[in-house]
């Protein structure tokens, strides 16, 4: 796990005013950069987070690198009221250090402070890294962008840009041209959020997977492919909270595609975990739910409501809008029998037709329903099907055949999870 | 007396003191690390050498585990790309290209052809008398190529506080 220093450049133009990422440009950019200072902080108390600003009257360090997270957050939502001119900058640093709206970025020059800002961090030790939140069009060309590039190449900081808010005039180009000449050993990364309601601070949380040794591995795991806040409006109410839900869903899924590659000798742990994972979502809220069956449909087919979460799962990937309500986990059992047939001759036929899908959920879905010995144990638990019947047996017959994937040791450990359900 | 021969007699490869966790190496090429031109083994092979990233200056960092007297330096590099300017200071810690130029060197060298090929150069000893990190400062190379490469570095000197005495003992019969 690998230290670093970070220092955040923040957009305060006045293109931030635009509405295209709700609710402001300028608030969806002030959560992400929360966002990413609560991970950061989080995870080591050793981590240090920085913020400056590259618009409004001239580049302005807010917060020297520093784990405190109580200043992060007074500077990034407090408005600025200037009281007197000469005070400007203290008061800057203790009642009203906020960010005021106005002006051009100047993007190598916030560069550059921030640069300045790292050379001068308490822990030499620390790896650096600077993040530049890129909303308005980019004034400076290309061979200015890659001379500052090189630039710190040199002095080994890492750059992350995300791009969002206007694409004009090779923007992006210049951008990606900026992090290609940074770019050492995929330590920096850029991410082009285009406009929409999809919040940034998903983006964001997106661009890290890459990031090697940025100690967050749980927070860092793609947060990508959900709609919407996952959980409600949590990150502007109640980030602690939103984050803890964040982190531990990252975890789950985590441990998931562990399990995924090794075999089933990792069920039971994920049958625990999947437990406590449903419980702190039904705590919360229905979003959650969504996104958690993309997690439960990996491993956690074992499970008593495996097939009606097989339905969802199966739904889900065909439209991924399909917020179900947290209850629906807990009634499974009792909705199973009489739902399961037809869903489960249905998501049998979407397997089949969709084996060649590249989405893990399909795979997943294809792998537990072609072990046949769990599919006959179903069945046999189902009231109205008889495993006997020459036509469930082609089914499942043709099912096998495309999933080579099993192991024996598969299907003897599902047998027997298979068979304690059955007694359940 | 050559003067490799007294080399051999007082100085010794200062290589067993260095603190290999703390060794550092601005705008260097990953796949050709400052360990290439440093460490014992890596350094004998022609193949591994230590390369410049961005452009053509290295700023080498190298701490000790222990006090020590540097008494010369050792280059081998090749024609085109091997150093040419070469500004040492002795206790500076975590210089960055910024600063280096603010600093007054403690020694520096302009190598020739001849220290690339293992020719030492022979340094300012009153100044490298209690060394604790040394910082080695690659300003430009011989043929102004757009990277240097280095393939040996090889520090001579002594140690203050484990002074072998056999060693003493032969330099005072000279």
């Amino acid at each position: 796990m690998v230290l670093e220093s970070t220092m955040i450049c923040i957009d305060n133009s006045e293109w931030m005013r635009n509405g295209d990422y709700s609710p402001s440009r300028f608030q969806a950019q002030a959560d992400a950069v929360n966002l990413i200072c609560g991970a950061k902080t989080q995870v080591t108390g050793e981590e240090h987070v920085g913020i400056l600003t590259m618009a409004g009257k001239g580049v302005r360090v807010l917060v020297t690198p520093t784990t405190d997270l109580g200043k992060i957050w007074v500077a990034c939502t407090v408005k600025f009221h200037p009281i007197f001119r000469g005070y400007y900058f203290l008061c800057s640093l203790f009642h009203f250090s906020g960010l005021e709206i106005g002006g051009e970025m100047n993007i190598t020059a916030g560069i550059q402070v921030a640069q300045l800002a790292l050379k001068h961090r308490q822990n030499k030790k620390q790896q650096q890294r600077i993040i530049v939140f890129a909303g308005s069009p980019v004034t400076y060309d290309k061979k200015a962008l890659e001379a500052i590039g090189r630039k710190l190449k040199k002095n080994s900081v890492a750059l992350d840009v995300v791009d969002f808010g206007d694409e004009e005039d090779g923007k992006a180009e210049k951008l990606d041209a900026l992090i290609a000449s940074v770019n050492n050993n995929e330590s920096s990364h850029i991410v082009h959020v285009p406009a929409g309601t999809d919040a940034l601070s998903d983006h964001t949380n997106f661009h890290w997977d890459g990031e090697g040794g940025s100690g967050f591995t749980a927070a860092a795991a793609a947060a990508g492919g959900m709609s919407g806040f996952d959980f409600g409006v949590d990150p502007n109410l109640d980030p602690e909270l939103a984050l803890a839900l964040r982190i531990s869903m990252e975890e789950e899924r985590a441990r998931q595609e562990a399990a995924a590659k090794k075999a089933t000798e990792d069920a039971s742990k994920q049958e625990t975990d999947g437990k406590q994972a449903s419980s702190s979502r039904d705590v919360g809220m229905a979003e959650a739910v969504s996104s958690s069956h993309n997690d439960l449909d990996k491993k956690d087919d074992q499970m008593d409501d495996e097939t009606s979460l097989l339905q969802q799962a199966v739904a889900m990937s065909m439209d991924k809008l399909a917020p179900v309500p947290s209850s629906s986990m807990v009634i499974a059992d009792a909705d199973m029998s009489d739902a399961v047939d037809q869903d489960l001759a249905l998501a049998l036929q979407m397997s089949i037709e969709d084996s060649a899908k590249d989405s893990s959920t399909d795979t997943e879905v294809n792998k537990v329903l072609g072990d046949q010995s769990l599919m006959s144990s179903i069945l046999a638990s189902l009231p109205g099907v008889n495993p006997d019947d020459p036509s469930v047996k082609e089914l499942l017959g043709s099912l096998q055949r495309q999933s080579e994937l099993l192991q024996p040791q598969d299907k003897e450990n599902e047998d027997e999870s298979g068979k304690k359900e059955e007694k359940q | 007396m050559s003067i490799a021969s007294t080399i051999q007699r007082s100085q010794v490869d200062l290589q067993d003191f260095v603190d290999w966790s703390g060794v550092e190496c601005l705008n260097q090429n990953s796949g050709h690390s400052l360990i290439n031109a440093l460490k014992q083994g890596y350094r004998d092979d022609d193949g591994l050498h230590l390369e410049s990233d961005a452009d053509e200056q290295l700023l080498i960092y190298i701490p000790f585990t222990q006090v020590v007297k540097l008494h010369s330096i050792l280059f081998v590099g090749p024609e085109e790309e091997g150093p040419r300017t070469v500004k040492l200071f002795a206790n500076k810690e975590h210089m960055g290209f910024s600063n280096v130029n603010d600093y007054l060197p403690s020694d520096s060298a302009i190598l020739s052809e001849e220290n690339l090929k293992g020719k030492p150069i022979v340094l300012k000893y009153v100044k490298f008398q209690n060394v604790r990190s040394l910082t080695i400062f690659v300003e430009d190379n011989q043929g102004s190529a757009e990277t240097s490469k280095v393939q040996k570095i090889i520090l001579y000197g002594t140690t203050v506080e484990t002074t072998n005495v056999k060693d003493l003992k032969k330099i005072e019969e000279h």
